[in-house]
């Protein structure tokens, strides 16, 4: 960035010098990703339950992004199985959620990686509350007919808590904040 | 990292996405019009089961080390207090000895066969189950202790739910306020035999189809009348609130009160009939 040649308002393409890089590593994704495990199998309070976001699946979106090969479709469908049997839902119902919301993110995933973490957050955040309504749809026509759509708010949820957890873990992979430097 | 290929020799995104899909649709089928899923849901817990109770631990030291900041008065208050219902437990207990005595006889004298017998195993809410269609909690009790799908939970004042499913060292409750769950029951006051369901709301139960003349009134108490041969008779399951005129149906509704209060306690107790011939 500092180099004399290039003009310092124009953003480089690529990330470059100082500013590049660590890439994802298979310790730092799986280790993410059993933390959100952990935080979702906390015995939360049943009057609060249905605020609790999926922290798994918004750590996953998250490495859908920038690690595609590490957290991809098998991925999704393996977690969304062990959340199932976490929650006590019928089986392949979140896999089914999770393999769609990482498919939707995966499909544009080469648009989401440019963009700064508040405009990735407006981005995901509708991909996270549609996770929930597609999980209660599937419920719904699965036979399970009395859905509590309070439900929902997880979605919203997870959708305002994304924007910190993109911000942690791009300080973990060494991701410079594209906004504090764009507007140098 | 593994290194990327050049050119990738691989399903396309959306056919992958395909697989999967079709993978996870015919599992939901599987579960929910066959359930057939018990092994992989038991052995998939088995692995998750350890993971639960670590995250749980943190949570159980600072509640002990709250119970160590106890003040010294308050533990006399307590003991004193639970000395006091202790007496008046036992003689209640002596009471029962002697009824159920009595009516072991009676029954032995009208030759009709000898009441089960429950033995009573208490168990901790581990956790509330996080599921949007039902309403379940997990217990720290499982199939090395005895427990099995279909035995009755009560707590010390009611009816709490039924065990739906059981794995190594846990079990799963449906509480009696999921909308799926019922139980039938006898009217206290008059011996009326309705059955009341969940309505999926905490705190408020209901009988759907009570005919138009049934004589039930608000502050009546429904026990479990033992009819089902699933749960034993007599156990406290709601308060009669209101009874409401039919609306658009044939049937009348009544709302009750459930009396099991699970969000207060952290210890139930799953009933477990004995073996038969055993006493």
């Amino acid at each position: 960035m500092n180099e004399p040649g290039s003009q310092p308002a124009v953003k480089p393409l690529l990330l470059q010098g100082s500013v590049l890089t660590q890439p994802p590593t298979r310790a730092k994704v799986w280790g993410t990703l059993m933390v959100a495990l952990l935080l979702s199998l906390l015995p939360w309070h049943d009057q609060t339950l249905w605020l609790a976001p999926d922290f798994v699946l918004m750590v996953l979106l998250y490495w859908n992004i920038y690690a595609p090969r590490l957290a991809g479709l098998g991925m999704a469908f393996g977690l969304g199985l062990v959340i199932d049997v976490a929650h006590g839902v019928l089986m392949g119902l979140n896999a089914l959620a999770y393999c769609a919301a990482s498919l939707a993110v995966l499909a544009v995933r080469r648009r989401l990686e440019n963009f700064d973490v508040p405009r990735r957050t407006v981005q995901v955040a509708p991909i996270l509350l549609a996770k929930e309504v597609l999980v209660l749809g599937i419920g719904l026509m699965a036979g399970r007919d009395n859905v509590d759509w309070r439900w929902l708010a997880a979605g919203l949820v997870a959708g305002l808590l994304w924007m910190p957890l993109a911000w942690l873990l791009d300080r973990l992979c060494g991701r410079p904040g594209l906004t504090g430097k764009a507007a140098e | 990292m593994s290194q990327a290929p050049l050119f990738a020799r691989e399903m396309g995104l959306f056919a992958r996405f395909g697989v999967y899909a079709l993978l996870s649709l015919s599992l939901i089928v599987l579960d929910a019009r066959y359930a057939s899923l018990g092994w992989l849901r038991t052995g998939l817990s088995v692995v998750l089961d350890p993971l639960q109770g670590l995250v749980a631990a943190p949570l159980g030291w600072t509640h002990s080390v709250s119970q160590f900041m106890v003040a010294h008065n308050d533990l006399i208050r307590t003991n004193t207090r639970l000395v006091r219902e202790r007496d008046a437990l036992g003689v209640q207990q002596q009471d029962r000895q002697t009824l159920q005595a009595e009516n072991d006889r009676l029954r032995a004298l009208l030759q009709l066969p000898p009441s089960p017998r429950i033995t009573m195993l208490a168990a901790e809410i581990v956790r509330a189950m996080p599921d949007p269609f039902s309403r379940k909690i997990i217990i720290s009790r499982g199939a090395t202790q005895g427990i099995e799908a279909g035995l009755p939970v009560i707590d010390a004042s009611g009816l709490v739910g039924q065990v739906t499913q059981v794995s190594a060292m846990t079990a799963e409750v449906t509480l009696l306020t999921d909308r799926d769950q019922g139980a039938p029951v006898q009217d206290q006051r008059n011996g009326v035999r309705v059955i009341v369901s969940g309505t999926g709301s905490d705190n408020l139960l209901e009988v759907r189809f009570l005919d138009v003349h049934a004589d039930l009134k608000a502050g009546d108490l429904l026990y479990t009348s033992g009819l089902d041969g699933l749960w034993p008779a007599g156990i406290p399951v709601a308060q009669v609130l209101q009874t409401e005129p039919p609306k658009h149906t044939p049937f009348a509704r009544a709302l009750c009160r459930p009396l099991g209060q699970v969000g207060q306690y952290r210890h139930v107790m799953v009933l477990k009939p004995h073996a038969k011939g055993a006493r």
